[in-house]
């Protein structure tokens, strides 16, 4: 038996002697880490589906919208954040001009009522030309894409996602041929596109997109605008020096605050800034619950060393140091909040599996660590000052104590 | 190897009250001695070998332990000095209910600061052998009889090879024949193993088992 498996020894009788007592002191803990790993784990989960959602936009691609609102990767407030100009098609001329940029799509976009017989879903319209493919990465399942001269006709036919698709008709493969109404006009889907997955929670849904030739919509585009133009960059081409083109040719028409040329991950990394800070305000918060839990094994440890001051008179006499009743007690406490800790770990580890079904919640290698770090040191801290009353208390006040 | 020269311990009841518990103490333990401590009850003889065994200061005088001041030892040292060099047997056995006999008798050994030159575990299951328990060595302390925590006690105070054993009434709790079997265990510590033994008790029929007396009224050696 050497000197630290005994002193867990010692710790370790305590609990089973005192199970509900053990149970319930460190319950607190368990609490407060379940809520700080959960926390980090949505923010992990949040942060990853953001990512997917990005990553299957395709790369390669900018996009110039009004305004100041994407700055350097971070969003931006303020008056000229939101832009008081509108695109329109002298704008998409003088960009499809640019040699460096392989496609070049006008987008204005709507959210509305897209109805098949008795179905209706809401949906959103993306009112732009064939170019919107190659720059959104979209491939056709069922059917085919329109092409640029149905772009520049103002036919009324329509690409829609195979998710709306099963919603609207049933069967993905059956929307092909079938008509479509959108608010109130008609369209004829000559194609379906391949599955982007992803969806939900907030995040676009490109599963559930319909592309209509944008001059057929020009009825709920009345001054014919654009919100955004979506540009794809010919291979090996340099990102800032075609961004710093696109400015040069919009400038000859407009302020350098009127709008911005970013990549979408700009926005991915904005919006993982924001989340960031966001989540880590959250585990904050639930932090406190570890203070409140770390107050509890305190308030139990001193308990404990009265039960056991005979003890501590005994083993005083027989040789221990101070230094010794300071660990013992010390080593109990950090096992009853690690023991907490783990329990939490455990149960957040059990929670997040049963979420993954619906979200891309995980728990990483760093939370463990730090999960099971925070609860030694909370035991560490929270136990110090019981564990140096029991250490300086005298041999033989201490053995005298009944 | 134990000096007390004028000794005073004073216990402070309240603000204005002290009270005198030893007074002018004045004595020598050579080593090799077999001795006792005796003496009515609440004369001082509890609170003279705390001091002796370095669990408790003197309020005034000297304390020398083989010629060292206590008074200049620290906290450590005075630990380490309980440890190795002084074997305490109570009259309530003090053992530590939670850990089994053999666990009880190697606490000290797990206390050493200092490499053993022995197997603290052989030392201890020799011990348990010798003072006839050693089949109790996994049991706990409450399910065997005072007797045998009484063994188990001494085998405690002889695991770290101590110059001196200090037992207060030793044989206080037990009955005359479990007694004489403890004082008859001390008596061959003494003799065989030049251990100097030093008891307390105030039966003068226990006392005379001893080679020296010192008596003690009030606080006082008389
Ligand atoms: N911590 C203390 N505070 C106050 N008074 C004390 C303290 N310890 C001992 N005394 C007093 O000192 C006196 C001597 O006590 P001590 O325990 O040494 O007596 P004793 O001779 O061992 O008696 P007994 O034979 O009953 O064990 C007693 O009057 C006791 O009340
Ligand atoms: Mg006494």
């Amino acid at each position: 038996m050497n000197y630290i498996t005994f002193l867990i020894k010692s710790a370790l009788f305590n609990f089973s002697r005192n199970k509900g007592r053990t149970f319930l002191t460190s319950l607190g803990i368990l609490i407060g880490v379940m809520s700080v790993v959960l926390l980090t784990a949505a923010g992990l989960g949040l942060k990853k589906y953001i990512q997917t959602q990005f990553e299957s936009i395709g790369t390669n691609t900018l996009r110039v919208i009004p305004g100041t609102a994407i700055r350097n990767g971070q969003f931006q407030g303020g008056p000229s954040s939101i832009g008081t100009i509108r695109f329109d098609e002298k704008d998409l001329r003088t960009l499809t001009r640019i040699r460096s940029l392989e496609n070049v799509a006008p987008v204005f976009t709507k959210n509305g009522k897209a109805s098949y017989g008795k179905e209706t879903k809401f949906a959103d319209i993306y009112a732009t030309t064939s170019d919107i493919f190659p720059v959104l990465n979209f491939t056709p399942q069922y059917g085919k894409l329109f092409t640029r001269s149905d772009s520049i006709k103002s036919s009324k036919i329509a690409v829609i996602g195979p998710k709306l698709a099963e919603n609207l008709y049933g069967n993905a493969k059956d929307a092909v041929g079938k008509n479509l109404k959108f608010e109130n006009l008609n369209y004829r889907i000559v194609g379906v596109t391949q599955s982007k997955g992803g969806g939900g929670f907030g995040g676009p849904d490109l599963d559930s997109l319909i592309f209509v030739p944008y001059r057929s919509a020009f009825s709920f585009n009345p001054d014919k605008k654009f919100l955004t133009l979506a540009v794809k960059v010919k291979q090996g081409q340099s990102i800032p020096r075609v961004k710093k083109e696109i400015t040069e040719a919009l400038l000859r028409r407009y302020e350098e605050d009127d709008f911005s040329v970013f990549e979408p991950t700009e926005i991915l990394s904005a919006l993982n800034s924001i989340f960031g800070t966001l989540n880590i305000a959250l585990v904050a918060i639930a932090a406190i619950s570890l203070v409140v839990g770390g107050i509890g094994i305190m308030n139990i440890m001193y308990v404990t060393v009265t039960e056991k001051i005979k003890e501590i008179g005994i083993r005083r006499a027989i040789g221990a140091r101070k230094t010794d009743i300071l660990y013992q007690f010390l080593i109990e406490s950090v096992i009853l909040s690690l023991f907490g800790g783990l329990l939490g770990l455990i149960l957040s580890f059990i929670i997040v599996f049963f979420v993954q079904s619906v979200f891309p919640a995980y728990i990483d290698l760093p939370t463990v660590v730090i999960a099971l770090g925070v609860s030694t040191g909370i035991g560490v801290i929270f136990g110090v000052f019981p564990a140096k009353k029991a250490a300086d208390l005298t041999p033989i006040d201490a053995i005298r104590y009944e | 190897m134990i000096n007390l020269k004028n000794v005073y311990k004073e216990f402070q009841l309240d603000e204005n009250v002290a009270y005198t518990a030893l007074r002018n103490v004045t004595l020598t333990i050579k080593e090799g001695e077999f001795s006792s401590i005796i003496g009515p009850s609440g004369s001082g003889k509890s609170t003279l070998m705390h001091i002796i065994g370095l669990l408790d200061k003197a309020s005034r005088g000297q304390v020398l332990v083989q010629g060292k001041d206590v008074k200049r030892l620290n906290d450590d040292e005075l630990s380490t000095l309980r440890n190795e060099f002084v074997g305490f047997v109570f009259q309530q056995f003090n053992l530590i209910n939670k850990l089994t006999v053999l666990e009880n008798v190697l606490v000290p050994s797990i206390y050493a600061r200092k490499k053993l030159k022995y197997d603290p575990y052989k030392k201890a299951m020799y011990l348990l052998e010798r003072f006839g328990i050693a089949e109790k060595a996994k049991s706990y302390p409450n399910k065997i009889s005072g007797g045998q925590q009484q063994r188990v006690a001494m085998a405690r105070a002889l695991i770290m090879e101590p110059k001196l054993i200090l037992a207060d009434e030793p044989t206080g709790n037990l009955d005359t024949k479990t007694g004489d079997e403890i004082m008859k265990l001390l008596g061959e510590l003494n003799k065989k193993e030049k251990i100097t033994v030093v008891i307390v008790t105030h039966e003068p029929y226990i006392a005379a088992k001893t080679k020296k007396q010192i008596r003690i009224v009030d606080g006082k050696i008389v």
